[in-house]
């Protein structure tokens, strides 16, 4: 084993261990219920969802295609969509600050806005 | 380039695609875009390998695009072809520090730079940091993904079938 060898497998490991932690730590449930949907970089709706009655929105993408974004009881997902991979519907509801749900095909973003901002 | 290299790639090209397109039947573990197993890349690494630069970038490209189009998935053509890119590039200069026995290594950083590449192209097209978010469960799921098809890929290696002598 040389030198360069054992430097790198430290470098693997500890990349590995890194991305855990901060995978642990970004699994915390949001206190905020201000929610923005951000389409190519603009935000094209911001709810509250403590407010928000129960509903379905349907986004058109530019490129034609569609989300349909259902919010219930305080929650917000993508119910449907006529995207290639549906990882957007899959990802379920928002929980997390951390981590949004994301259309890449559509390049769609809902996600908790910054506090900084509201 | 000779006929008989020219058949080579190609086969090679045929297995990864074929082992692509099965991939792409397995569930998804993880509703996160990007995240998967990625075995066609043990093609990829065989191939870093056993051939020059120039002839993996050829195997890679074609297989990524020829995947897009078969796998019908062609919106995540530059995700894929950025990240596999990236991949290369890093892997072709790390397999100089790293010998035969430590190829699931190199492969590790071949699928951490893969992802890398993948969240990058992600950043530009969505215009947002938010997809930052994933990279650490696309690092996490990387190191185990890269190390399995390492290992795949260096227990061909070491069985060292070749076809020099056909």
């Amino acid at each position: 084993m040389t030198k360069g060898v054992k430097i790198l497998i430290a470098a693997a490991a500890l990349l590995f261990v890194g991305s855990l932690v901060w995978i642990l730590l970004s699994f915390r449930d949001s206190d905020s219920t201000i929610v923005e949907v951000v389409q190519n970089n603009k935000v094209i709706y911001t709810f509250d969802l403590s407010k928000e009655k129960d509903r379905t929105i349907r986004v058109n993408a530019p490129d034609g295609g569609w989300n349909d974004i259902k919010i219930e009881n305080g929650t917000i997902c993508i119910s449907d969509a006529d995207c290639s991979d549906h990882t957007c519907v899959k990802t379920g509801v928002l929980r997390s600050e951390q981590i949004p749900i994301v259309c890449l095909p559509h390049r769609l973003v809902i996600r908790y806005a910054d506090k900084r901002d509201s | 380039m000779k006929t008989k290299k020219l058949t080579r790639l190609a086969l090679l090209t045929a297995l990864a695609l074929i082992i692509f397109i099965i991939e792409l039947q397995f569930p998804d573990i993880v509703p996160i875009p990007g995240v998967k197993l990625g075995l066609a890349n043990i093609i990829t690494v065989y191939a870093v390998y056993k051939y020059t630069a120039k002839d993996v970038f050829l195997i890679v490209t074609t297989r990524v695009v020829l995947g897009a189009i078969f796998g019908g998935n062609i919106s995540a053509l530059p995700y894929s072809l950025t990240g596999a890119l990236t991949c290369l590039a890093g892997m072709l200069l790390i397999k100089r520090a790293i010998p035969v026995n430590f190829i699931w290594l190199s492969s590790i950083f071949g699928a951490i730079l893969h992802n890398t590449g993948q969240i990058a192209a992600a950043v530009l097209m969505t215009g947002t940091l938010t997809v930052l978010s994933f990279y650490p469960f696309l690092i996490a799921a990387g190191c185990i993904a890269g190390a399995f098809t390492g290992i795949c890929a260096q227990l061909l290696i070491k069985r060292n079938i070749t076809d020099d002598k056909t």
